[in-house]
C-alpha cells in the first residue's frame, strides 16, 4: 500500500465503519475536556482511597474529583465520610496534607477536629460544625455552627475495602448497581480477607485520560511489552476474553502467566490471592478511567484524575493481604513492582506509548482517525473494550465520538 | 598511598559514572556477590516505607542484560553525587557511607524529540544509602539502598539509579 496523501489520509481506511473509529480531537479539545468534567467525572463514582490508609478514628486523606478538593475521615464510630475539603466560612482548604490524624491538635486547632487553620472554625468527624471563633461577637443570631456544617459527600466502602466518592447527591446508583456485575470476576478475591495498600505512586503524564484507560482496555499492545510476549503469548492468552458490561465497563478475561519465562521472575503460585488460581490474571477496566488489575499475588489499583485535555494524573495502588507476614508482603511488593512500580518493566512502557501518542494529538494538529477496529471474537487483541467504552462516553457527553460535532443521536443516524 | 575513605569516595563516585553511562557490568564490578540493590521511598500518602526495585546481584545482573530487549526512554540520566559521610568498622572489615544524589535527565527520545531534545530536567533527589565490605584494603559495595526523596517519577525508568 503506497503512502497517502492529504485527502487519502482524511478518508476512513478500508472498510472501517462508523464506531470502528473516533476522532482525535476527543483526546486534545478543551471545550470537549470542559464538559467530561461536568457531565461525567462530577456524576460517577470514583474509588479515591483504600480503608487501609485511614486504619484508626480520626485519620483521613485528601484528593481532588473533578477539580474539587475532597477529604475523607474515619469517626469514632468507625465510619469513613467524605466531605468537600473546604471551609464554609472564606472557601480555604481545610486540611492540606495528604494524609494524617486529627487526634492530635494542630497549631490552629484543637485535638479530634478539623480545623480550618485560617480562622480556626472547627469541624467534627461527620462534618457538623462545633466551633466558630469570636461567633457571638461577629456574627451576633444571624449565623451560628448549625449553618455552616461541611458538604457532606455520598460515600461507600466497597469491593475489597475502596472508597468510593460521588459529587452527586443525586446519583441513582449504588456503587454495586453502577458495576453491573463487572467486579463478578474477582469480588470473591477481594472480599475474602481484608487488603492493605503496601504501594502508592502517581504519574502526570501529557496525555488525555482516555488514552490511558484505551491502554488498558487492549491487549494488543503487548507487542510492546517484552515481559508480557515472554510470558504470555500462548494459545490460551489469545483465547482471553473481553465482556462488556452496562456503563461502559469491560473484564479482561483470566490466563495463566508464565512467569518462569521471564529470567529473573518467579511464580506468584504461592502467594496468589484467595479464589484466584494459580498465577492467573483478572482485569477490570471501569468507565471512566479506573482500572483493578488482580494479577497472582497482587492487586494493582490505577485511578485518573484528568487535569486538562493533554494532562491526567495516575494514582497507582499495590495491594496484599493484611494478613500478611513481613516476608509474604516483601515479595508481594516485589512481585507487584518488578512489573508495575515505577521502575518495574512495563508501566514505563506503557507511558511512553501513551505520551507519545498524544504529543502527536495535540489542538494544532490536525484532526484525524483513531481506529479501533479489530474483531477477534471478543478476545483479547479484539478492541471491542474502547469501542464499548466509546459508545458510552458518547451517550454521556451526546457527541459521536468518530465526529464530536455530531450529537449521539445524529451520528448513530449517519452510521445507520 | 589512599586511607579506606579515600578509596571508598572512589567507589561511590566511580559508580555514578558508571551508572550514567550505562556501563552495568563495571557498575556491577564495583560490588560483591552478595550485593543486594534497592530503591526505595517513603510515602506519606499510605504512610509506609515502599521499596521501588531491589535485587541481588545475580538479580541486578540479569535485568541489566535484559534492557536491550525492552522500549525504554533513552534519555540519559546524569546523577551528581556528593558522600556526606564514611563510617569505617576496621573490626568487622565494614563501612556505611551516607551520599546525597540528584538526577537529572537530559531528554532525547521521551516524548517528542524534535522539540524537547537536548532539555535536561531533574528527575529526583535523594540519598544514597551504601554498606561496604573491606577486602585486603579494598570496598566492594555490599549493598546499596537509594532512598528516594522524589515520588513523583511520571514515566519512570528501567535502568537502576
Amino acid at each position: 500500500m503506497p503512502a497517502r496523501n492529504q485527502q487519502q489520509w482524511k478518508e476512513v481506511p478500508g472498510q472501517l465503519k462508523p464506531g470502528e473509529y473516533v476522532d482525535s480531537r476527543i483526546y486534545s479539545d478543551k471545550k470537549i475536556f470542559e464538559e467530561e468534567l461536568v457531565k461525567i467525572w462530577k456524576n460517577v463514582w470514583v474509588p479515591v482511597c483504600h480503608e487501609s490508609e485511614l486504619d484508626k478514628p480520626y485519620d483521613f486523606r485528601t484528593v481532588t474529583i473533578s477539580r474539587e478538593p475532597v477529604i475523607v475521615v474515619r469517626g469514632t464510630d468507625n465510619q469513613v465520610r467524605a466531605f468537600l475539603n473546604v471551609c464554609p466560612h472564606r472557601g480555604n482548604m481545610i486540611e492540606n496534607r495528604p494524609s494524617g490524624s486529627f487526634e492530635n491538635g494542630t497549631p490552629s486547632g484543637a485535638p479530634k477536629h478539623m480545623t480550618c487553620m485560617f480562622h480556626a472554625w472547627q469541624f467534627d468527624m461527620k462534618g457538623n460544625c462545633v466551633h466558630i471563633s469570636r461567633s457571638k461577637e461577629g456574627y451576633q443570631d444571624r449565623l451560628d455552627c448549625k449553618d455552616v456544617g461541611l458538604r457532606r459527600l455520598r460515600c461507600e466502602v466497597k469491593y475489597g475495602g475502596f472508597v468510593w466518592v460521588t459529587l452527586n447527591d443525586k446519583i441513582e446508583h449504588s456503587v454495586e448497581e453502577w458495576a453491573q456485575g463487572s467486579f463478578d470476576c474477582m469480588q470473591k478475591a477481594l472480599d475474602a480477607e481484608p487488603l492493605e495498600v503496601f504501594h502508592y505512586h502517581k504519574a502526570i503524564i501529557p496525555c488525555n485520560y482516555k488514552l490511558w484507560h484505551d491502554t488498558n482496555s487492549e491487549f494488543y499492545h503487548d507487542y510492546l511489552h517484552y515481559h508480557n510476549r515472554i510470558t504470555g503469548f500462548n494459545d490460551s492468552y489469545f483465547a482471553r476474553q473481553n465482556k462488556v458490561f452496562d456503563n461502559g465497563h469491560v473484564n479482561v478475561g483470566s490466563f495463566e502467566v508464565q512467569y518462569d519465562n521471564y529470567e529473573g521472575f518467579e511464580s506468584r503460585e504461592e502467594l496468589s490471592f484467595p479464589h484466584l488460581p494459580a498465577n492467573h490474571w483478572e482485569m477490570i477496566d471501569l468507565f471512566p478511567g479506573m482500572n483493578f488489575n488482580l494479577r497472582g499475588s497482587a492487586l494493582r489499583v490505577d485511578l485518573m484524575t484528568p487535569l486538562g485535555p493533554d494532562k491526567v494524573m495516575i494514582e497507582y495502588r499495590g495491594l496484599g493481604l493484611k494478613s500478611d507476614t513481613p516476608e509474604e508482603r516483601l515479595t508481594r511488593q516485589r512481585h507487584h513492582n518488578s512489573i508495575w512500580g515505577p521502575f518495574g518493566r512495563n508501566l514505563h512502557e506503557d507511558l511512553i506509548a501513551v505520551s507519545t501518542q498524544q504529543s502527536t494529538m495535540n489542538e494544532w494538529a490536525d484532526e484525524r482517525r483513531i481506529l479501533h477496529g479489530r474483531y477477534e471474537g471478543e478476545t483479547i487483541h479484539d478492541e471491542v473494550g474502547m469501542r464499548h467504552f466509546y459508545d458510552e462516553w458518547g451517550k454521556w457527553m451526546d457527541r459521536w465520538p468518530g465526529d464530536p460535532e455530531l450529537s449521539y443521536d445524529e451520528g448513530l443516524k449517519k452510521a445507520a | 598511598m589512599d586511607n579506606i575513605e579515600s578509596l571508598i569516595s572512589k567507589t561511590i563516585y566511580k559508580a555514578s559514572l558508571y551508572l550514567d553511562e550505562f556501563r552495568w557490568d563495571e557498575w556491577l564490578e564495583l560490588c560483591d556477590k552478595d550485593f543486594y540493590y534497592s530503591i526505595q521511598a517513603f510515602s506519606p500518602e499510605i504512610d509506609k516505607n515502599m521499596i521501588y526495585l531491589d535485587g541481588t546481584y545475580d538479580q541486578m545482573k540479569s535485568m541489566t542484560e535484559m534492557l536491550p530487549k525492552h522500549n525504554t526512554d533513552r534519555s540519559p540520566l546524569s546523577r551528581h553525587t556528593v558522600v556526606y559521610t564514611i563510617d569505617v568498622d576496621h573490626d568487622k572489615g565494614t563501612a556505611d557511607s551516607v551520599s546525597s544524589l540528584a538526577v537529572y535527565q537530559t531528554q532525547l527520545d521521551g516524548i517528542n524529540s524534535h522539540v524537547l531534545a537536548g532539555e535536561s530536567n531533574l528527575f529526583m533527589v535523594g540519598k544514597y544509602r551504601d554498606k561496604f565490605i573491606l577486602n585486603n584494603g579494598k570496598p566492594k559495595f555490599i549493598e546499596r539502598i537509594t532512598q528516594l526523596d522524589t515520588r513523583r517519577l511520571d514515566k519512570g525508568s528501567h535502568w537502576p539509579i
